[in-house]
């Protein structure tokens, strides 16, 4: 069992820091790279991994599939998964597979495979069976498909990356990991958590925080369009019929 | 040069925004129409989400629509009476048309609606168009008079009640035609995000029998009410008007209108309803093509709740 007594070596410890903790999103974004350093401390021989997951903040999806009616190609009803991470990288020392047992990386949430996708809607009403890992709903079987479709499309959109060979040592106990962010990446709170593994168990753990916001104009149009939204739409509007009158009697004068 | 969209939280290259809005805006000058029903698919083809392409067109629809109506006012092309009646109609269909758009979106049907919509009515517009305006061409090669006088008086049109004299389009007709006509394309617009145009004009022209010189203006001066407050309306629910996209396509499209509208004088209108029941014909088909071709990856995203 994994809860076994903690392994009786001397603690081994793992740091990390971010290269940058906040990302600005200005009208000339398009995309950032960020490295993650860290080092290990550890004074036994005993081989170690280390695995760097960034998760992005957690937004709702709808996915649907094409099913063919009559020859004519529909969309099926949407699936609603409350919640998949607008970003998702994994990057570590060796496959994950390689570093920890199934059970582990799927408590962690690390990996493509594994990462945590809140449910679909459909299925929560049959958790009160108590069968926590079965899918026992609407989907059936067609579950993993539909999981898989949304982490298919989410990498073709260059959100979310597994890179079996992304933490590098660079010198005796110091790595380094990096990875790009996407224009098309989300704003909001990011998390960044650095896991030292040995002997396929966790033994520390770092959770490092990345803030992408948007700055400058952008800020202030988004914030202008959310807080207050009607008059956003007026002064919009305005602003459009104004251009559009005042481009009319400027070719007229020319 | 790449510039960030602060509400479609993507960047694009704004340059080819502009030449894209320049194009659409020449085609929406020269035959009268919003030309939303052109840039709505390549701007969903770019990545921009459906959402925020559809509100922020009908935004920019209505600044480069106002740019024409202006320049067509002055020719005294525009029957602001008609235009009055029939936006009155489009903004109740507007609001009957974002509802109903609202729950097809939330039974994740609005792609099917879209597609059978665009099929639908651009492909029989088109051919109409196309086959009404090749038989004036036709007998106007060979010599022959213009097409019989329309003295037949529809009933529709004159037997209604609420008569109202419309003396710019030279018309006495019943104002129900044009509300109902009006509901119908506000409807339309919402659902298709377009301004209504390429059926407003034929309509017009076919169901009304305004005379052709007034058609465009009037219908001009039509959608620049109705996107307006959809404009407004899109911004205020759904916070999707994204005023740089908007911006950027509008300093292509008033340009591109401005020439659109003047170059229109020098062409028969009969030449112009052909060329543009082609492009109506062509965009139909290639939207409803979607619907028969087996897909290369059988599952979508939808961008948020709807």
């Amino acid at each position: 069992m994994a809860l076994d007594a903690p392994p009786p070596q001397p603690p081994a410890a793992v740091a990390g820091v971010l290269t940058e903790t906040r990302v600005k999103v200005t009208s000339g974004f398009h995309g950032a790279r960020i490295s993650i350093y860290g080092a290990v401390f550890d004074s036994s021989d005993q081989p170690t991994d280390v695995v760097v997951v960034v998760r992005g903040p957690d937004q709702p999806l709808r996915i649907a599939r094409k099913v063919r009616v009559a020859g004519i190609w529909l969309n099926s009803r949407p699936v609603v998964f409350e919640g998949a991470p607008g970003f998702y990288r994994a990057a570590s020392t060796r496959p994950l597979g390689d570093i920890a047992r199934f059970g582990q990386l799927r408590r962690l949430g690390l990996g493509l495979d594994h990462l945590n996708i809140a449910t679909p809607a459909e299925r929560r009403v049959e958790t009160r069976y108590g069968v926590r890992d079965m899918v026992v709903s609407g989907l059936g079987a067609d579950y993993h498909q539909w999981r898989g479709a949304v982490i298919r499309l989410k990498q073709a959109a260059g959100l979310y990356s597994a890179d079996a060979d992304g933490v590098r040592f660079v010198d005796e106990g110091l790595f380094r990991a990096e990875f790009a962010l996407p224009a098309a990446a989300p704003t909001g709170v990011y998390r960044a958590r650095i896991i030292l593994f040995r002997d396929g168990q966790p033994v520390s753990i770092r959770d490092r925080t990345l803030t992408v916001e948007k700055a400058g104009l952008e800020r202030t149009v988004y914030l202008f369009a959310h807080r207050r939204p009607w008059l956003y739409g007026l002064v919009s509007a305005a602003m459009a019929l104004a251009a559009g009158w005042g481009a009319a009697w400027a070719f007229r004068r020319s | 040069m790449d510039l960030y969209l602060p509400i479609a939280e993507m960047s694009v290259n704004a340059p080819l925004l502009v030449a894209l809005g320049a194009a659409v805006g020449f085609i929406s000058g020269l035959f009268g129409i919003g030309g939303g029903f052109l840039m709505t698919p390549v701007l969903v083809f770019m990545g921009i989400p459906p959402a925020v392409a559809v509100a922020s067109l009908s935004n920019h629809v209505a600044a480069s629509s106002i740019s024409s109506v202006v320049a067509y006012s002055r020719r005294r092309a525009v029957d602001f009476r008609m235009g009055g009646v029939l936006a009155g109609g489009g903004v109740v269909g507007a609001v009957i048309g974002v509802e109903a758009f609202r729950l097809i979106r939330l039974l994740g049907q609005a792609d099917l609606v879209v597609s059978v919509s665009y099929l639908l009515f651009l492909g029989v517009i088109g051919a109409l168009m196309l086959r009404e305006s090749l038989g004036t061409i036709l007998r106007r090669r060979r010599g022959e008079t213009a097409a019989p006088p329309r003295d037949r008086r529809p009933v529709l049109l004159y037997a209604l009640p609420f008569k109202v004299r419309f003396p710019r389009s030279r018309l006495y007709i019943s104002v129900i035609p044009p509300i109902a006509l009006g509901i119908f394309v506000g409807v339309l617009s919402a659902i298709m995000g377009v301004g209504g145009g390429f059926i407003l004009v034929p309509a017009m022209v076919y169901l009304l029998r305004m005379p052709a010189p007034v058609v465009v203006g009037t219908s001009l001066f039509q959608i620049v009410i109705t996107t307006t407050l959809t404009s407004v309306l899109q911004a205020g629910r759904n916070q999707t008007v994204d005023i740089v996209l908007a911006g950027l396509l509008l300093v292509g499209g008033v340009i591109g209108a401005q020439l659109g509208a003047k170059a229109s004088a020098r062409f028969r209108a009969e030449e112009l309803r052909a060329l543009l029941a082609v492009i109506v014909l062509l965009v139909g088909l290639r939207m409803g093509l979607g619907l028969f071709i087996r897909p290369e990856e059988p599952f979508m995203l939808m961008s948020g709740m709807g």
